[in-house]
């Protein structure tokens, strides 16, 4: 029993984690409509950023801010210069663009952090076991389990339940329309943006206590973003988080009974899921542009 | 006009002169020692194996450097080409290095799909090849070649030692295995399963997940379900690191015994990052900083990069060793092959690894093997000590 439950836990930390990836990739992918492959460089960028910070002995509470904001201010840069005037292109060239510039990041990381792994040295106090029923589970879990579901829950709220939030998402809708009604969409865009990939940045810093840092981190993280968000259905939240949800527990499971077959299992499931729902778990209905 | 514009006479002959030239000064030099060898390094500086391939790098530039850039009297040039850790664009680099650069020596290659990739062209072109890192049993037996030495391992030496270990100070029963799913994995884990049963130990489970597993929590409470009396275990950089500290982070580092290949602990490229994770680790290694034999060589990395060598800098180091052994037998004079490989054959080299004798049959290295434990060393970080030594081990070889 008690086995079952940390397994769940195991589960639920991993669901998280992809969760946190897919977060600021569906925030640009689905709500603003721009296919950012460079969001696997926002959360590497992220990890490194953390893992210098408490490696320099700074606060380790502000390292997860300090990532955010870091990889923010990339995204700004980013937004300035090309991302703005992708932002009416077809998804073709924006992918070309964004590949591009996501294996320049790649190298720029190598050359600027070197190219061995690295770990988060986690402070002492997120470094302990609970138990659960007898068995350990890492604090550390924990945390990221409680971070990532604030953090769902904040961008949610913003998202939903507020007129800035009912901005972006009218700017998807009818661009047009939007600027008729006196708003300036193209910094409503670049927030948008900006909290992508702070939101990249936050999850690497987070997810490197997990995962450690390493060149090719990014490409593997922007693979699991990407099958999160499209599986999710684009254009909603609840289908990322659900969706992540899915894959998580599907990968932890199968790992834990056949982890031979961990990887057919859960991107076989994941493909089911596609073929049944094609547009995703949740959809909602925009207009294509 | 006429004495400035050129004619194509005029042309013709300049250009007949030129080769003339060319081709008188070039014999010369090269009887005056004046000739750079070229020796080409194919490493990974990019993809998945970049960390180990700057520390190739780094072992390999430290050797020219202490040997005054030169071997057997001559120049030495050293060329580096990064593969990407992919057989395709290595077969391409391959090329460009034997028909564009003219290199003398290839050396290098971490991957084992490299490896096997390149072995026909270099032997079809009778390129003196030493392979570095790539473990692969097959190149030593039944695509072993005339033109490829392989001053390293192959997974047979460390995972037939690993179970000699195992079974006599560890445990005869109730241990399970635990392996990358893919060439590397199977091939260390297979060996050491076929040792271990032939000395009448009995196994468990076999496990396996896919390379570049990210979660390794639910693999780690099957383990402390289980609670097995070892776990042969084997995983590649990052994919180690995240192993060993995930099984910390459960606290089970102290109630599971893992065993592996070197690799699993290797002192540059994972132990940095796992930190104490990796403590209390066993692992058979043709490679130790603590090692008599590489003690020379750990000092002076240090003191260039400031951070111990693991196997990428030592075997490029110890390659280099071999090459300069086999450059000094023909007095630089590169072009009598059969000289330099019957040198290489007949003696042993001395090397940062130890002792390295070569196979006749198949040009492989027969190497002491060490039996590592993961301790603290003196500035109280981890730190691969030999416990025990297995003297020249040799792989079964083409038989096999």
């Amino acid at each position: 029993m008690s086995y079952y439950l940390v397994q769940t836990l195991n589960a639920l930390s991993f669901s998280v984690l992809l969760m946190l990836t897919g977060l600021g990739l569906s925030l640009v992918l689905s709500l603003m409509n721009f296919v950012n492959l460079t969001h696997g460089s926002f959360f590497l960028l992220g990890g490194y950023v953390a893992i210098h910070w408490i490696g320099a002995g700074a606060p380790w509470w502000l390292a997860f801010p300090a990532a955010f904001v870091i990889a923010g201010t990339v995204g700004l840069v980013l937004d300035r210069f090309p991302f703005g005037r992708f932002y009416p292109r077809t998804h073709l060239m924006q992918v070309l663009l964004t590949y591009g510039l996501s294996v320049i990041f790649a190298d720029l990381m190598r050359w600027g952090f070197g190219a061995d792994t690295m770990s988060l040295p986690t402070p002492e106090l997120l470094r302990g076991v609970v138990f659960v029923a007898g068995l350990p589970f890492p604090i550390y879990r924990l945390f990221i389990i409680a971070s990532g579901g604030a953090l769902a829950f904040g961008l949610w709220y913003a998202i939903d339940c507020t007129l800035w939030g009912a901005a972006i998402r009218a700017c998807v809708i009818d661009r047009g329309i939007v600027e008729t009604l006196g708003l300036n969409t193209r910094r409503i865009f670049t927030v948008g943006l900006v909290i992508a990939a702070g939101l990249g940045g936050l999850g690497g810093a987070l997810g490197a206590g997990m995962l450690s840092a390493y060149p090719g981190l990014d490409e593997e993280v922007l693979l699991l973003a990407l099958l999160v968000v499209v599986v999710g259905g684009l254009g909603s939240f609840g289908g990322t988080v659900l969706s992540a949800l899915l894959l998580g527990f599907v990968t932890t499971f199968s790992r834990a009974w056949l982890p031979e077959f961990a990887n057919f299992l859960s991107l076989g499931i994941m493909a089911a899921v596609l073929v049944i729902w094609p547009s995703g778990l949740v959809v909602r209905k925009m207009r294509q542009v | 006009m006429t004495s400035t514009s050129i004619t194509r006479r005029q042309l013709l002959a300049a250009t007949a002169a030129s080769a003339l030239g060319l081709g008188l000064t070039r014999p010369v030099r090269a009887a005056g020692g004046e000739t750079p060898i070229k020796i080409a390094l194919i490493t990974s500086l990019s993809g998945p194996f970049a960390a180990l391939g700057e520390s190739m790098r780094a072992g390999l530039e430290l050797l020219i450097l202490e040997s005054g850039g030169k071997m057997g009297g001559r120049r030495v040039t050293l060329l580096v080409e990064d593969d990407q850790g992919k057989p395709d664009e290595a077969v391409r680099k391959v090329r460009k290095l034997l028909s564009q650069d003219k290199v003398d020596i290839l050396c290098g290659v971490i991957s084992a799909a490299v490896a096997l990739a390149i072995r026909d062209i270099v032997t079809d072109a009778k390129a003196l090849t030493f392979i570095s890192i790539a473990a692969a049993n097959g190149l030593a037996r039944e695509a072993a070649s005339p033109y490829i030495f392989r001053p390293t391992k192959t997974s047979w030496m460390l995972g037939h030692t690993g179970a000699l270990w195992t079974y006599d100070k560890i445990a005869k029963e109730g241990g399970l295995t635990l392996g990358s799913d893919y060439a590397a994995g199977r091939e260390y884990v297979g060996d050491f399963m076929t040792t271990y049963r032939q000395q009448g130990g009995k196994l468990g489970q076999q496990l396996w997940t896919p390379l570049g597993t990210a979660d390794f929590a639910p693999i780690v409470m099957n383990l402390a379900a289980l609670s097995p009396a070892f776990v042969y275990a084997f995983f590649p950089g990052a994919d180690a690191v995240r192993f060993l500290q995930q099984v910390r982070d459960f606290k089970l580092q102290d109630k599971i015994r893992v065993i592996g290949p070197g690799a699993l602990f290797d002192q540059e490229d994972v132990l940095p990052a796992a930190g104490d994770a990796g403590m209390g680790g066993i692992n058979t290694y043709h490679q130790s900083p603590g090692a008599p034999a590489s003690a020379e060589f750990a000092a002076l990395y240090q003191k260039v990069r400031n951070r111990l060598p693991g196997e990428a800098s030592t075997s490029a180091y110890a390659t280099g060793q071999v090459i300069r052994a086999g450059i000094e037998a023909v007095a630089g004079d590169i072009a009598q092959k059969d000289k330099l490989k019957e040198r290489l054959l007949s003696a042993p080299v001395s090397t940062a690894l130890g002792p390295m004798r070569f196979d006749s049959r198949n040009n492989q290295a027969i190497l002491d093997i060490y039996v590592n434990e993961v301790r603290r060393g003196q500035d109280g970080k981890p730190f691969n000590t030999v416990v025990h030594t297995y003297p020249a081990i040799q792989d079964p070889g083409p038989k096999a």
